[in-house]
Order: C-alpha cells, then structure tokens, then sequence
C-alpha cells in the first residue's frame, strides 16, 4: 500500500506524478524497472507504457527521469508543487 | 595539467552519442589525457586496465542511460569526473541536431565544453574545504534505532529534522548540513557517485541539492531547508561508499547558508516522527 497522506495533506491532493512524452519515449522500460512504487504500467499495443497510479508517486522524487535516456519524463514544478500542499495545509489547519 | 583516462559511451543511438567521441577527441588533442575504446574495453577489459587505473577516468556519457559510466563501473574503475552531454545541452538551452552524423549545433558545445572543461582544470583551486566557519557540527549524536528483519534502521534523537523524502537537516547557528537517512541509504545501496550543487547554488526548500547514483537507483536529495551552498563534503564527493557508512555525520553532502529555518522548521519531521514513518515505510515497503 502506498502512503496515503504527504507532509499532512492526503496524496490524492497534490498534483505530482510524471507524464511521458510519448514523442520521445522509446519504451525501453528503464523507468518502470527503476520505480519501486509501481507507478507505471505496461500495456499490450502501440502504447507499452503508461502511467497508471499517479498517486503512488513519491511526492518530489524525480528519480526516474535521471534514468530515461530519451528524456521522455517530465514532472510538475516543484515549488509550485509546494506551494499547493501548503495552501492545502492551511486549509486543514484553519478547519474546526 | 590534469590528464585523464577518457571514456565516452560512443553511442549511436542518439544525437548525443556521437558528441561524447567528438569531446573526448578535443580533450585528447588539448594533451588532457588517453581515450578508451568503451567497445573494446567491454570485450577486452584487460586492454585499459592499466591505463584506468594509472589516470583518473572521467566517463563522458550522452543520455541518462550513462552507458560510459556504468560501463566504468562494471569494470570497477573508479570514475573521478563525469559529464552528460544531454544534461549539458539542456542547461545551456541548445537544441542538437537530430542526428548521428554531428552537426554544428553539436560541434560547438564539444568545443565549448572542451575549452571550459581545460580552463576549469588549469584553474583548479583545491576543493572547497568541508566544514564552516562558526558552525558547530562536532556534537556527538545519539541514535534511537529499530530492526526489521536483518536490518538496523538508525535515526538521531535530537538535532536533525527530516522531510518525508528521507533526507535531513542539522541546524547549527545560521548553518546547516543536509544529508540521506539512514533508510535511504540502505535503500539504494553501495553509492558509486555523489554530486553535490556547487558552491554558490541557492537552492529552495525541496529543492535538488545533490545527485546520488547507486548500484541500484539514481536519487535525488530533497533538500528540507532553503539556503545558499557554502560547502560540500569533498570526502562524500571521492569515497561516496562513507554515505553509506555513516550517513549522519561523516557522510553529510552539502552545508547551507540558512535563509528562513524558523519557518521551513515547520514543515519538517523531528527524529520521533521520522523514525515512526520509517517504521511505517518498511512496513509497507515492497523489493
């Protein structure tokens, strides 16, 4: 089971996951071999790789894209990122 | 000046590829050291054994498969300069050709490159010193640990602060070490490489404040505080294998100049409820 809450705030809430740019991806498969967290998922067709369980993402790890050779991976800002979980910290806090 | 054992990927498989033979011969001509054949040193390790081991090897790679350097690594010779002919383009915002043959978008970065990376080994100082100024980080640590299955997970009880990507703080003063945890150094196993931001990087909280690359994984640090870099542990940076052994104190990566601890503090674990997450994150954890 992955962690269901970051810094707080419940993971479903914060916007970090990467997305692949399938102009550049080769499907070596390199990303989905690295991630522990089973991110990704492989598929039958024309698409072999897609990325099915954003949330499993570890918020702010970017590891896999330091393994993909075409530099298919892209993620969000990160400090737009921040700035997200923490308005949706404040938000929590300023709740009774 | 320095020489080194020179091995580019030689790749044909992207734009990239070709360039890191071009670079490589540049630094040749310039007398910055011997070329090995990534080819034939894979079929006949035996035939650059000698010269990796008499000159520094510095892996000059394409793409992020870093073919050279774990070509490299797979020989055991120990890589003591790397460069990422991709990751170089990107940060000067270059487009390469698309295409094996090199072009002169290409050809000029290799000659920049070339010329920066002679320049930067003409002028090389001795490396910043590890340690600051007025900071105090000698204090002896004492660690709260737990154990699951064969493995001892250690986390200091007081002075350190963690966010949840594994990574730490100790505060001294107005400065600051940042490192891995415990955990996380286990998770990735035996460090092959450790490069920190440079000195002078003003790096944001959660910002990236080194490149890890192990045997199993490349990892990010996530740095739990903002500030400037004023130093990196140089000794990280040679034997990355001490991060391993002693992640809190030895094995620290960078110090920072602090720029708003006291609010950034509250966003941050303190030893208890970082060991709690770790318990929490081996229990949940699957290989």
């Amino acid at each position: 089971m992955s962690e269901t809450t970051f810094m707080g705030v419940p993971r479903e809430q914060i916007p970090w996951a990467p997305t692949i740019d399938y102009s550049k991806c080769s499907f070596c498969m390199e990303c989905d071999k690295f991630c522990p967290h089973q991110v990704f998922e492989r598929r039958e067709g024309e698409v072999k790789l897609v990325v099915a369980h954003p949330t499993n993402c570890v918020v702010f790890c970017r590891a896999c894209s330091k393994t993909c050779g075409p530099d298919a991976l892209s993620f969000p800002d990160k400090q737009e990122t921040f700035k997200i979980i923490k308005s949706l910290r404040e938000k929590a806090e300023a709740q009774p | 000046m320095r020489r080194y054992a020179l091995l580019p990927c030689n790749g044909l498989d992207k734009a990239a590829g070709p360039l890191t033979r071009e670079l490589a011969l540049s630094l040749m001509a310039a007398g910055a050291g011997e070329i090995i054949c990534p080819v034939l040193s894979r079929r006949a390790p035996a035939r650059y054994a000698k010269l990796a081991s008499e000159l520094p090897v510095f892996a000059i790679d394409g793409c992020a498969t870093r073919c050279a350097s774990r070509l490299a690594g797979d020989l055991r010779w120990k890589v003591e300069r790397r460069l990422q002919i991709a990751e170089e383009a990107k940060a000067a915002a270059i487009a390469l050709e698309d295409s094996l043959i090199p072009g002169p978008v290409g050809l000029a970065l290799c000659q920049k490159l070339a010329t920066t990376l002679l320049a930067d080994e003409e002028a090389k100082a001795p490396a910043p010193a590890a340690g600051g100024t007025e900071a105090d980080f000698t204090t002896p640590v004492e660690y709260a640990s737990f154990t699951h299955d064969k493995f001892l997970f250690r986390v200091p009880k007081e002075g350190y602060f963690f966010n949840e990507n594994d990574c730490w703080v100790r505060v001294s003063g107005n400065r600051a070490r940042v490192g891995i945890s415990d955990y996380m150094q286990q998770n990735l196993s035996d460090l092959l490489f450790c490069t920190p931001a440079e000195v002078g990087t003003k790096i944001e909280q959660f910002g990236e404040a080194a490149t890890l690359e192990s045997t199993k994984a490349v990892y990010e640090l996530v740095s739990p505080v903002s500030g400037k870099v004023v130093a990196v542990n140089t000794e990280a940076v040679d034997n990355p294998e001490i991060v391993n052994q002693d992640p809190y104190e030895r094995g620290w990566i960078v110090e920072l100049e602090l720029s708003d601890f006291a609010s950034e503090r509250d966003l941050l674990l303190d030893g208890e409820q970082y060991l709690n997450l770790v318990k929490k994150k081996v229990a949940e954890f699957r290989p």
